[in-house]
């Protein structure tokens, strides 16, 4: 395992230095959730450079969505009024029709400068006023920012003694393909689950009633703080995710024992879709080498299935840092030939194990995908490509592979590409 | 007073120095700053504004709550100058050192630190916590020439006929076909073109701007700062016919190059402006006297939409937003506000104004993609908004426009959504396509709710559409079962509201 906890660390035994992490910034994961949310009025408090960005990348990930923010420049920082111009424009969001919340995004500069969450008004009219801190220095890659973001809206909006307790309700948390959960529901009806709830969502009743939930699992490996939340309300949580053929297997039995369900029937349809799973992979299975190397902290959990479908996948990188969430998709890789899992990573890192391990294909992040296509590899954006279809399930499973396999077909169109436009590049 | 950004325009300086710097393959940036501003900047941007996968020639400190809690950034930068330098990736390059918002804000002054690395490495303090990104790039242009050309520039003589276009950075809204038009009208007015600056340039060559006989500042908002430092004529980039004709006879008459100048304006009028002339003696031009336009982008782009659209061709310009947002200038709320009331059959904005768009359900206007912020590929060069090519580029996406309009409301038999929808069955159409609907009684409320939603369209729409319109609502009022149109209804179906 390497581990760097700030993204520039020296490494012993002639590994690239880290010049360039890659992550989006890290505040965007927060500002993606918390703008999707109906009722929702995101208020920033940052300078204006970053404030530009960010709203520029939520507009175009995020929402169709007008974002406020005070202005915070040199003079309103000098005279110390980051609380009053933020307070003026929580005024201002809270006049949006049927705002029911204002999350108060604080990033590096309104943090440094301070913003002490007892000024800020708890509520406005019907609206809650939840404060997040995501200073890029301190929170190093978008998909740890979404837990952020998350568990401060369920520390305000969790309602645990709103209503009975659900004990068969369980809480799937993690952005997913829209028809990902429908999927899950519907096996999980079968085993006895009565309701799921998927979070982070679009809607904040949600956030209130999951607090009475059964259960939780966390379909993503970096909800730590989430988690910690719903542990405080005695919600189980479930470990693993619904992933390839032996993952989705362990995890139906594990929220069999944890909702207390019918054994039989668990294990009924447990082994029917586990023998879905590997009948796809023993109809159309992979071959070929493949680098699961985005930022979105799913990378583990795409590696192994892919893994599990017959592909070589030597090396793994992601933005986030290790933690006990991951670890298990990291020793399941490691027992399967992966031979590098890369926390933190950098780019330099990526690049040199395009080196190392010459793949026929990779899912990562902008830049490296553009370094693969310059070297005729087929390359694509993880976060674009493999985040806007299904995965989870023997479903997700079918659908993924399939679409991995024929972009590795497309391998002759990167080859023209490269030959084509080499003449000019080198001249 | 307190001031409240909705959807902020326009970025910060320190983005500008950036987008200005990082243009010249010769240059290296360390910027510093956390992974974010980094990030943005760098690779999620510019990815959608100009087309480009990564800045490559950019590093970060990476700025962590070990330099905001007490170490201060000069350590980071130092490690991150050593990489760069044994990984070789600065040599033979100008390394650049500049400050961020963050950096600022814990005061990071890193004019000593340069000393001590790459000989020539240079800080550049962006100012980033007060400059907007327009007052930036202007001051990296000319903090480019103070550092790196002045001195070299001082035995460098002027050429005759040689002309630079100063302003081509990173981040501007379809900068590449402005470019290629501008060239183009200076070739044409007898000029040659000399150095485009700073892109395409390479900072050892910075000196080269001394060369040259005239300036062409492409931008209102930057640029000439440097060009009244260069000390040689200068005038801005044209749009418009007008415009793009004094800007040719201008330069003709600097360069000596008059009679050519003239012949080219002549020769243009019978070839790339052709169109502009038969689609004003042809029926399209009618249709602009009804034709109302929004102008939100860049003072360039305002002033020289408004000019064409409005004084040339004689559309109806009903606002106008120019940004930078100068004193009494609208600003975002205030624009807001009329597109969620008001909307005009055209807006040229960013998506800021497609996302007010989109929230007051303006289904009806166009949106033309004119200013940033807003992901948008213009790398053609075939697309300008400027000279006489972007004068037939506006024209023609305008019409084109309006014929789509027309085309929307022109009647498709029913019969092809009944079979979609499974409906048609034995007994032949359906009742709403069976019956004719056009005799049910309208209520005088309803007819006026009716024609309001007519009002709202294009001239050229109106005549199909208001019979689509009405048929729309007289279907519902069958299907419903009900003897005349009420107000409620027309206002349900028409998305309109009841008075």
């Amino acid at each position: 395992m390497t581990v760097n906890n700030t993204p520039q660390t020296d490494k012993p035994g002639g590994k690239p230095c880290q010049l360039h992490p890659q992550s989006m910034c890290p505040a965007f994961g927060s500002l993606r959730i918390l703008s999707r949310i109906e009722g929702s009025h995101p208020v920033m408090a940052t300078d204006t450079g970053c404030l530009y960005g960010l709203t520029f990348v939520t507009h175009f990930y995020g929402a169709r969505k007008s974002i406020l923010a005070a202005h915070l420049g040199t003079e309103e920082l000098m005279a110390g009024e980051v609380v009053e111009n933020t307070i003026a424009a929580i005024e201002v969001a809270a006049q949006e029709p049927d705002c029911k919340l204002i999350p108060v995004v604080s990033l590096c500069v309104a943090e440094t400068a301070g913003l002490p969450e007892e000024m800020l008004p708890k509520k406005i009219n019907d609206a809650e006023v939840v404060l997040v801190r995501v200073p890029a220095y301190a929170i190093h890659s978008h998909p740890e920012a979404k837990d952020v973001a998350l568990e401060a809206l369920l520390n305000r909006l969790g309602d645990p003694k709103g209503g009975p307790k659900e004990a068969k309700t369980l809480v799937l948390v993690g952005e997913v393909f829209p028809a990902d959960p429908l999927a899950i529901d519907a096996l999980l009806r079968r085993i006895g689950v009565e309701n799921t709830i998927t979070l982070p969502g679009r809607s904040i009743e949600d956030m209130r009633r999951v607090a009475r939930a059964g259960a939780v699992a966390p379909l993503h490996p970096f909800y730590k703080g989430t988690l910690k939340t719903f542990r405080s309300w005695n919600v189980s949580v479930v470990g693993g995710a619904p992933v390839g053929i032996s993952g989705t297997y362990a995890w139906l039995k594990s929220i069999g024992s944890v909702m207390d369900l019918d054994p039989d029937l668990v294990e009924q349809v447990a082994s029917e879709e586990r023998a879905q799973a590997q009948a796809i992979v023993d109809a159309q299975p992979l071959s070929g080498r493949i680098f699961v190397t985005g930022y979105e902290g799913t990378e583990l959990a795409y590696a192994r299935m892919l893994v599990e479908a017959g592909a070589e996948v030597p090396y793994v990188s992601t933005s986030i840092g290790p933690d006990p969430l991951v670890l298990p998709d990291e020793l399941w890789l490691k027992a399967h030939g992966t031979k590098e899992v890369i926390y933190r990573k950098s780019l330099e890192e990526d690049v040199a194990a395009l080196d190392r391990y010459p793949p026929d294909l990779v899912l990562g992040t902008t830049p490296f995908c553009a370094i693969a296509k310059e070297r005729g590899i087929p390359a694509m954006y993880f976060t674009n490509q493999l985040a806007s279809r299904p995965f989870f399930l023997s479903s997700g499973m079918a659908a993924t592979i399939s679409f991995i396999k024929q972009t590795m077909e497309r391998s002759p169109r990167y080859e023209w590409m490269v030959e084509f436009f080499e003449e000019g590049t080198n001249g | 007073m307190v001031k409240i950004v909705r959807d902020l325009s326009d970025t910060s300086s320190y983005w500008a120095a950036l987008w200005t710097m990082c243009t010249m393959p010769d240059v290296h940036v360390i910027c510093d700053a956390p992974i974010g501003c980094f990030n943005l900047v760098a690779t999620a941007v510019p990815d959608y504004t100009d087309a480009i996968p990564h800045i490559e020639n950019v590093t970060p400190s990476v700025i962590t709550e070990e330099e905001v809690g007490g170490t201060g950034t000069a350590p980071a930068v130092k490690r991150t100058y050593e990489r760069l330098r044994d990984e070789g990736i600065i040599d033979d390059k100008y390394l650049i050192v500049v400050s961020t918002a963050e950096s600022e804000m814990i005061g990071s002054d890193l004019s000593d630190l340069v000393k001590v690395l790459k000989p020539g490495t240079t800080f550049f303090h962006s100012e980033s916590l007060t400059e907007d990104e327009w007052t930036g790039r202007d001051r990296s242009l000319q903090w480019l020439w103070e550092n790196y050309g002045a001195d070299k520039a001082a035995d460098v003589e002027v050429q005759p006929g040689l002309v630079n276009i100063i302003g081509a950075t990173y981040g501007n809204f379809n900068q590449p076909s402005d470019i290629h038009e501008v060239k183009r009208l200076i070739e044409g007015a007898g000029g040659t073109v000399n150095v485009v600056f700073p892109e395409n340039t390479k900072l050892s060559d910075i000196a080269d701007l001394a060369k040259a006989q005239v300036n062409v500042v492409l931008y209102q908002e930057f640029g000439h700062t440097l060009a009244d430092t260069l000390g040689q004529p200068w005038l801005h980039a044209p749009m418009g016919i007008q415009q793009t004709t004094d800007f040719i006879r201008r330069l003709g008459d600097w360069l000596g190059t008059s009679e050519q100048a003239e012949a080219f304006i002549k020769h243009e009028k019978k070839t790339t402006l052709q169109a502009v002339w038969d689609l004003w003696r042809g029926p399209q031009s009618d249709w602009f006297a009804t034709t109302s336009v929004g102008i939100v982008a860049t003072g360039t782009y305002v002033d020289g939409l408004s000019n064409y659209l409005g004084q040339e061709l004689g559309m109806q310009i009903t606002f106008v937003a120019p940004r930078p947002r100068g004193k009494g200038d609208m600003d975002n709320s205030a624009v807001r506000e009329i597109l969620h009331s008001k909307p005009p059959t055209f807006v040229f904005g960013s998506i800021n104004e497609k996302i007010y768009l989109s929230e007051g359900g303006a289904r009806m206007t166009n949106f033309v993609p004119a200013a940033f912020p807003g992901p948008v590929v213009r790398r053609s060069v075939g697309t300008p908004f400027m000279g006489y090519h972007g004068a037939v580029v506006l024209i023609q996406e305008i019409v084109n426009r309006l014929y789509e309009a027309l085309y929307n409301f022109l009647p498709v038999d029913g019969a092809y959504a009944n079979q979609r929808a499974g409906k048609l069955g034995a007994s032949g159409a359906p009742r709403s396509t069976q019956a004719d609907p056009g005799n049910l009684p309208w209520q005088a409320e309803a007819k006026a709710i009716l024609d309001a939603a007519v009002e709202k369209l294009p001239f050229l729409a109106r005549i199909s559409a208001s019979r689509e319109l009405q048929m729309r609502v007289e279907t519902q009022a069958h299907d419903r079962g009900l003897g005349e149109i009420t107000p409620d209804l027309a206002a349900e179906i028409l998305e309109m509201q009841s008075e």
